[in-house]
């Protein structure tokens, strides 16, 4: 039993932390929240559904096309609700990413119906044993793939030149322009990298957990809980805090109930908010956006 | 920009127009007398007096809130328990909602006290979640996903309220008594205190403005608008459901408000009847017209940021408005009382800011009539010590005595102890004249008060040679302009220490000298003045005694010449200006 709650806590944390990796990015660069977050976890994971019916492959091999298409949302949100608005006050940004979650949510209702849809297996369906445990191929594969997206998401910042031009961006963005950076465009890119991320955690939950246009709102909220628990704006903070949620709400809810275990994490940010506003995994207290 | 200005203008047509549409909705649902039509009039009301109460929240104390909607819903849900098991009388559930709702949103200021816009959202819409989870899951008692039917029929003070017209009647009644309740709030000086608030945070505080005391009071207070619209809704339906509770009540009352204008009672009026019967005009296009909300939405805030109604308002013919200022008030400066020994005594202050010393130990007093110039090359620590004394930074060590007594740590419990001060640049409030800008900071509600405060700040305007200027929009000043705004600003306070941080930068000379006499004038009346300045020809003259930072250590401390003639002095500051 213990370490079935393990795996499923594992890979709902899994996904989980892409949605809360691409809330922080865009957070750290445009010091705003894209309300719109969590309906592109919807978006990717209607992708994938649609992708799977013209390609009926594992998802795995629809994971680049997803990534692709969502990045290309990410930047026409970056272009039609953020830059028109960045020099207004966040009123105006929150208004304008509201709206732009309101144009997905039910684009996507028309496009598919309310009801839920289930993407395909990331490679296949069916059980493996790890020595006492079994657990499902998909559990092991979501793991796995967030793992390596992870990974890799890691190598782009720390590595890579647009990696770190994004950082210095988002660190110190007067700094960054008078060093000759393309503050902007590093904006834009962080909107579009969130947005892949949010579609690669479609992808993932798509099939043991469906999709519904509604699934927005919940996750958006569970990352940002992911970010106020792991110390507001930092990355690797969001991985730990969206682990934390997720064995949260697999271990409440297999002895209470999921909405018992939801209703107890919102409580319980809120209190952690009122006693330990500077998170749980702290490095140092962040300027709250 | 008068759309935004905090105190409605008076003009006929802006509120008449809204009243004309609210008539011709209730003349025609009576026409046509179909239940169906009144219901709809009756839920804009209901809307209208929600989004109102959002307007508190997200317009006058910009708290963008997400918990709207789950404040109506659990009004509902109150109101309706109460009618099932109690009574279905309105004096009581109405109330009881509006508690239910109140209490609800005040339980979560304890985690919204340090959030900023975005996270204050997103802790709003946790308690909101939390809120629908139990309405859909507590099966007992709220009946589940169902909800619960067969209410009874709403009562006021006994007499039966049939739905139809009379709920109709009663909904809009309670958006005018939402509305009348509220006016007070909307249009004093504590309105114009918001504007300050929203805009310029740091110069609200510095202005002995809590401004986190007044963002949640208004928070719960729009909460506990949105109870009473929810109370009314179960009376409306018959029943009452999770729907109640959903994110769709919270978007209707966003849309309402970004579309109808963020601060304008007359804006939810038409924004609520509109948003309310779009839906029914749109048959057959179910999914289709909330993505039109979204698209509206969208566009709104890109091409009418005050909303489409008051859009609207600029193609109405207006009447010119006369320049409408008060008599100034005849007494400027309160007497200051006696007081021994210095005002102000800092001792030791030490800051740090990561591996940079900004101060290291500098030790001052000001004694109340005096003027402290203080000088100092870039980065010697002038603004930080300004900070350090206004409390907008805090000091790692040493000790600040004003009055003889330890100093309170915010800075708006400062400043009504009597410490002001003004920025190096200058709060600019789009929607504020110069007059209100000054009158934001005084206490107190309503028309009354905001005549009295527009006096006074008229009397120092008066006193700064800006006279001419005061019905100017803030936008229209030139920087030098702004600055003595600010400093009228800051002795609206009838402060007994004033900081000035670089009070002359961009005022031309004549506005130079100008002020210089007025400094002196404010110390001949026993005020102490902090000076920063850049410009030492400005202070030589005017200090009675000059202090010289560098790196964060007091260098020199004296008279003015004496200053200036310092050798350490000299290398520091003359030598690194030359």
């Amino acid at each position: 039993m213990l370490p079935q709650l393990l795996i499923s806590g594992l890979a709902l944390g899994a996904a989980y932390a892409l949605v809360a990796l691409g809330f922080v990015l865009v957070l750290n660069a445009s010091r705003a929240v894209n309300f719109a977050h969590g309906d592109l976890v919807a978006a990717g994971g209607f992708a994938t559904v649609a992708l799977a019916t013209l390609l009926p492959v594992p998802a795995i091999l629809l994971l680049p096309a997803v990534l692709i298409v969502m990045a290309a949302v990410g930047l026409a949100i970056a272009a039609l609700a953020y830059f028109p608005l960045s020099r207004r006050p966040p009123a105006a940004l929150f208004v304008s990413t509201i709206a732009v979650g309101l144009i997905i949510r039910n684009g996507l209702d028309a496009l598919f119906g309310a009801a839920p849809r289930a993407g395909p297996p990331l490679l296949g369906a069916g059980l493996v044993e790890i020595g006492p445990a079994v657990a499902s191929r998909q559990s092991i594969a979501i793991i796995v793939a967030a793992a390596l997206l992870i990974a890799l998401l890691w190598v782009l910042l720390a590595r890579t030149r647009m990696g770190k031009r994004l950082r210095a961006s988002a660190e110190d963005p007067e700094m960054a322009r008078a060093l000759g950076v393309p503050v902007a465009r590093m904006v834009a890119f962080a909107f579009a990298l969130a947005a892949a991320l949010a579609g690669a955690a479609g992808l993932l939950l798509a099939n043991q957990f469906f999709v519904t246009p509604e699934d927005g709102g919940a996750l958006m909220l569970k990352a940002y809980v992911a970010a106020a628990l792991g110390g507001w704006g930092r990355l690797a903070g969001a991985v730990a805090g969206a682990l934390a949620i997720a064995f949260f709400e697999v271990g409440v809810a297999s002895l209470l109930s999921y909405p018992v275990a939801e209703a107890l994490l919102y409580a319980s940010a809120l209190a952690i908010l009122a006693l330990r506003p500077q998170g749980l995994f702290p490095e140092h207290a962040g300027q709250r956006a | 920009m008068p759309a935004s200005a905090p105190e409605p203008t008076q003009d006929p047509l802006r509120v008449g127009a809204p009243l004309a549409a609210l008539a011709l909705a209730l003349a025609f649902a009576l026409a046509w007398g179909d239940p169906y039509a009144l219901r709809l009039v009756a839920l804009s009301g209901l809307v209208a007096t929600t989004a109102l109460g959002y307007q508190l929240a997200f317009g006058h104390a910009g708290a963008i809130s997400l918990f709207q909607g789950a404040a109506f819903g659990l009004g509902a849900y109150a109101s309706a328990l109460l009618a099932r098991s109690v009574s279905s009388e309105l004096m009581l559930t109405i109330p009881a909602a509006m508690l239910a709702s109140g209490l609800a949103a005040l339980m979560m200021v304890p985690a919204l006290r340090r959030l900023g816009a975005h996270a204050f959202a997103l802790a709003t819409l946790a308690g909101a979640e939390i809120l629908r989870l139990i309405a859909v899951n507590w099966e007992s008692v709220t009946g589940g996903a169902n909800g619960l039917a067969g209410i009874p029929a709403a009562t006021l003070v006994g007499v039966a309220l049939p739905r139809g017209l009379p709920v109709a009647l009663v909904a809009w009644a309670l958006f005018a008594l939402a509305a009348l309740a509220t006016r007070a709030l909307t249009r004093g000086p504590f309105a114009l205190g918001l504007a300050l608030m929203r805009e310029a945070p740091l110069a609200a505080e510095a202005s002995g403005i809590d401004t986190a005391a007044r963002r949640l009071s208004l928070f719960v207070l729009s909460a506990a608008i949105g109870g009473a619209a929810g109370a009314l809704h179960p009376f409306t339906l018959g029943t009452v459901s999770p729907e109640a509770m959903e994110i769709g009540v919270m978007i209707t009352a966003l849309v309402v408000t970004v579309i109808g204008g963020s601060r304008r009672p007359a804006g939810a009026v038409l924004a609520a009847l509109l948003i309310v019967h779009l839906p029914e005009w749109l048959r057959g296009f179910e999914e289709l017209y909330l993505i039109l909300f979204g698209a509206l939405l969208l566009a709104t805030i890109l091409f009418a940021p005050e909303g489409l109604v008051a859009a609207l308002e600029e193609w109405l013919p207006t009447r010119a408005k006369e320049p409408d200022l008060p008599t100034p008030a005849q007494e400027m400066l309160a007497a200051q009382p006696a007081q021994r020994g210095p005002l102000l005594a800092i001792d030791g202050i030490e800051k740090r800011f990561g591996g940079v010393t900004a101060l290291a130990g500098v030790t001052l007093a000001v004694a109340a009539g005096e003027i402290l110039g203080v000088i100092g090359p870039n980065g010697s620590g002038k603004t930080t010590l300004l900070n350090i004394v206004g409390g907008q930074t805090d000091a790692d060590a040493g000790g600040l005595r004003f009055i003889g007594r330890d100093i309170a740590s915010p800075p708006h419990r400062r400043a009504a102890a009597g410490i002001a001060r003004s920025f190096q640049t200058p709060p600019v409030v789009p929607g504020l004249t110069a007059l209100d800008s000054v009158a934001a900071v005084a206490p107190g509600f309503g028309a009354r008060m905001l005549r009295t405060a527009r006096a006074r700040a008229l009397a120092l305007l008066d006193s700064l040679g800006l006279t001419e200027r005061a019905p100017e929009p803030m936008t229209a000043l030139t920087p030098g302009e702004a600055r003595l705004v600010d400093l009228a600003r800051a002795l609206m306070l009838r402060p007994r220490l004033l900081l000035l941080d670089e009070p002359a930068a961009g005022l031309t000379d004549p506005e130079r000298t100008e002020l210089a006499r007025g400094l002196r004038r404010l110390a001949d009346h026993g005020l102490a003045l902090i000076v920063v300045e850049h410009d030492v020809d400005f202070l030589i003259p005017l200090a009675d005694r000059l202090a010289c930072l560098e790196a964060g250590r007091l260098i020199a401390l004296g008279a003015p010449a004496a200053v200036r003639q310092d050798p350490k002095v000299r290398a520091a500051y003359f030598g690194a200006a030359a």
